[in-house]
């Protein structure tokens, strides 16, 4: 697992955008053979979505074949209503850049059979050939998507009931009334997340801070889902200074050094996997011979 | 740039815009629309549903784009008066034709046709011809404003005495001056949106006097059926005007012209703008109100005045020779002694009961209605403008009243006008040759829109509410016009940020811009 630390949460939201960025344009993605990426809700990935944005108006990156799945929905608010995750993903990022709406899935919460609409999702994601690489953030209680704590973490898409402490966080959105706050939402389980082949998540603010500690510092845990990450090969935590309030200073230290060694290993691997590529086009070359 | 462009889904996006809300605030947000149906679009609707987007993207470069301007009360424009018709339909309609093509350079998409008083067998044809019509390339007719016959004699302004009625048989006097099928019910005019003749909406307005006899009696059989009254060239008392918009009337024409001026013991008309909550008159209003309980009643209250009488007397004082005519605006001398002959009924109304939110004022048992205001600065003074915006801000329609000579490009001079009179134009000011009496305005809608908000220090954005969705929303017509809405109609203005026009579009067509026209 890496961790990259930031001085706020726009320059988490750039390093971000650029990393997803360059993943896309690596990949080279064509109709036949779209990225695929896995997108979160919430305040967090906002200036990500905005640095996105400004990619893709400055003409340096298209999401033309690029699909999305988003992590959750809630169950039972309608698609329009101002705080649905459609409404959400409309807004904050899907109207200001040039993806097709066809290439775009967020889970239905007003499916009238929710298991099937879970199942299907998965089915879905399967048959994009996985996820490329899913962007995520975390909750106060560290639960990523809405894998409140406890939840299991070999979870798949299914319905889950909201904890107390992410309906009171959430009542803010609905006018403060607790009882507005739908009570269940869908969302991908903690293996679908892990079942991508890249997880990048943005942890900023203090108020994350505790969440963090606990998902980095501290054995692989059910009630801190986030912990989970610790056992996919491929994990990238972006933060903030605030976000790290409550890690040792050891750790800061040593996931600030490894940074500098980070853009070499990625230069590293990007010729790599070039000379791969260009292996196996004469692989094929010779074998249409 | 072209007019006409062909898209592969006829959606296109408006980006990098200012989009006036309906509360007067403006917010940079794309909006989509669908250029084939000419209607703005829910975006994302259109893109989870239709699983569409736009394929073209016109970038405004941080410039407003407004709903287009409506204006609701404009007597003719480049030449052509609405008031004249000589018998031939095919020349009118051409009239008619020409001031809709040029009037959206000045940012209207959306116009009611007003005719002043006519010899009352004129009205049948003038408001037949006056039917909704949408002439491509250029603004909509909505419909008619006939601002009278049944006018008040004493603040008949410009309108001709002779043609000046009153109402005696109350719905039969109506009937038989706009014709009974002008007056019909809504659906009526619908049929024509079926065939496609027009954009769907019927505007019928009629300016009349509630104090003239049976004029009263016929407001809420007019709201009834879709027509919006509108109080003007009046003399009415508070009690009277209040009781007109109790009964429906939702509009007040050209405040402060034509009408008696603020008297502090009687406000009359103007004083509907600061309706109190604590006076409620009641209807019937033979009905005596229930004594607030605690308060005691110092004087008895005398019963209002009938209609009939209160009518009697000022025709008696109206027709008085000493009433010359002139320009509404300036026909202050034509008032009618400004302390009221009768004792103005003040009667306190049901509410006894104190609250304790600030800011938060009790409701009126009815709405406060709307007033035209013609902002070139002329018909009313800039802080008698701000004074009725901030008595009421929501109710505030800017009007240009306008007359024929109405053409930004009309050099100023000497024109032509009816019954061989001939007007002077300089600059905004219109007067009769050889007077100093005002003949109107030739103000035109954009510059109202500027000057509304130097006059009064409110934001553009505020200032374009006024001419956009306040209207839409005193016709009952705010779903489809002077409004951002989805599924609005796709008229739009688009206004730099000093609010000059850009360009003009009608159902999503580009029909003028500035840059063609430098």
């Amino acid at each position: 697992m890496r961790l990259t630390i930031r001085d706020d949460a726009t320059a988490v939201g750039d390093y971000i955008a650029n990393y997803i960025g360059k993943r896309i344009k690596e990949f080279n993605p064509t109709p036949n053979k779209p990225f695929v990426l896995g997108l979160p809700t919430g305040s967090s990935p906002i200036p990500t979505y905005k640095a996105l944005i400004k990619m893709v108006k400055d003409g340096k990156l298209s999401f033309k074949h690029v699909v999305t799945f988003n992590m959750d929905e809630y169950v039972g608010l309608p698609r329009d209503h101002a705080e649905s995750y459609h409404t959400f993903m409309f807004r904050e990022f899907f109207s200001h850049i040039d993806i097709p709406p066809t290439q775009v899935h967020i889970l239905d919460g007003n499916a009238e059979d929710l298991v099937g609409e879970c199942e299907a999702y998965e089915l879905l994601i399967k048959s994009f050939g996985g996820i490329e690489l899913f962007l995520g953030g975390i909750g106060e209680d560290g639960h990523i998507a809405f894998n409140e704590p406890g939840s299991s973490l070999r979870s798949r898409t299914r319905i889950k009931t909201l904890a107390y402490d992410t309906l009171l966080a959430n009542a803010r959105f609905f006018k403060n009334d607790i009882n507005a706050v739908p009570r269940m939402a869908l969302t991908v389980g903690v293996a679908t997340v892990l079942d991508a082949r890249e997880v990048v998540v943005v942890v900023t603010g203090q108020r994350k801070a505790l969440a963090l500690s606990k998902a980095i510092e501290e054995g692989v845990n059910h009630l801190w889902t986030l912990s989970a990450l610790q056992l996919h090969p491929s994990a990238l935590i972006v933060v903030d200074e605030d976000a790290t309030a409550e890690l040792r200073v050891k750790t800061v230290k040593y996931f600030k050094s490894i940074e500098r060694v980070q853009d070499m290993v990625e230069a590293q691997q990007a010729e790599i996997r070039a000379k791969h590529k260009s292996i196996l086009a004469a692989g094929h070359a010779e074998g249409h011979q | 740039m072209s007019l006409h462009s062909n898209t592969s889904n006829g959606l296109v996006c408006f980006t990098n815009c200012l989009l006036p809300q309906e509360d007067g605030s403006l917010l940079l947000r794309d909006l989509w629309i669908d250029e084939q149906r000419g209607v703005i679009l829910d975006a994302q609707r259109t893109f989870f549903l239709r699983k569409e987007r736009p394929d073209r993207t016109i970038d405004l470069s941080g410039n407003i784009l407004s709903p287009g301007f409506l204006d609701i009360q404009i007597n003719g424009a480049y030449g052509f008066d609405f008031s004249v018709y000589d018998g031939d339909d095919a020349k009118y309609q051409s009239g008619l034709k020409n001031v809709s093509a040029n009037i959206v350079e000045t940012g209207v998409t959306s116009l009611v046709p007003t005719i002043i008083t006519q010899e009352k067998s004129m009205y049948p044809k003038l408001l037949s011809l006056l039917r909704p019509y949408s002439p491509s390339g250029g603004a909509n007719l909505l419909g008619w404003h006939a601002e009278g016959p049944f006018l008040q004699l004493a603040k008949r302004g410009a309108h001709a005495p002779p043609f000046i009625l009153s109402a005696p048989d109350k719905w039969h006097s109506f009937e038989a001056v706009y014709g009974e099928h002008n007056l019909a019910v809504r659906e009526d005019w619908e049929m024509d949106v079926a065939s496609g003749k027009s954009c769907g909406i019927g505007v019928r307005m009629i300016t009349a006097a509630p104090e003239i006899d049976g004029v009263m009696d016929v407001i809420e059989e007019l709201t009834k059926r879709g027509v919006i009254v509108s109080i003007g060239h009046s003399i009415a008392s508070s009690d009277i005007a209040t009781r007109a918009v109790q009964s429906g009337a939702r509009l007040i024409t050209h405040l402060f012209n034509a009408m008696p001026q603020l008297h502090h013991r009687d406000p009359s008309i103007i004083g509907l703008l600061g309706a109190s909550p604590h006076i409620s008159p009641a209807i019937p209003p033979t009905v005596p109100p229930t004594p607030v309980s605690g308060l005691p009643r110092s004087a008895k209250v005398p019963p209002p005045p009938s209609a009939k009488a209160l009518t009697q007397l000022i025709l008696s004082e109206s027709t008085a020779p000493k009433i010359a005519a002139s320009d509404e605006a300036l026909s202050v001398g034509a008032t009618p002694p400004m302390t009221p002959t009768h004792k103005a009924p003040v009667r306190m109304g049901s509410r006894s009961e104190m609250h304790l939110d600030k800011g938060h004022v009790a409701e009126l048992e009815f709405e406060r209605p709307f007033y035209g205001l013609i902002v070139d600065g002329i018909h009313s003074h800039p802080n008698s403008v701000r004074l009725a915006y901030t008595a009421h801000q929501d109710g505030c329609v800017l009007i240009t009243d306008a007359m024929p000579m109405l053409d930004p490009h009309l050099r100023d001079g000497v024109h032509d006008w009816r019954d061989g009179k001939r007007l002077v134009k300089e600059g905004v000011r219109l007067y009769i040759e050889g007077t100093d009496t005002l003949a109107g305005s030739v103000v035109t809608m954009d510059t109202c829109v500027r000057n509304f908000a130097r006059f009064t220090g409110c934001s553009l954005g505020e200032a374009i509410k006024c001419a956009t969705y306040n209207p839409a929303k005193c016709l009952n017509i705010e779903n489809c016009k002077g409004t951002l809405r989805p599924g609005a109609d796709a008229d739009f203005v688009v206004l730099d940020r000093q609010g000059r026009v850009v360009s003009t579009w009608v159902r999503g067509i580009m029909v003028w811009t500035s840059l063609l026209n430098v």
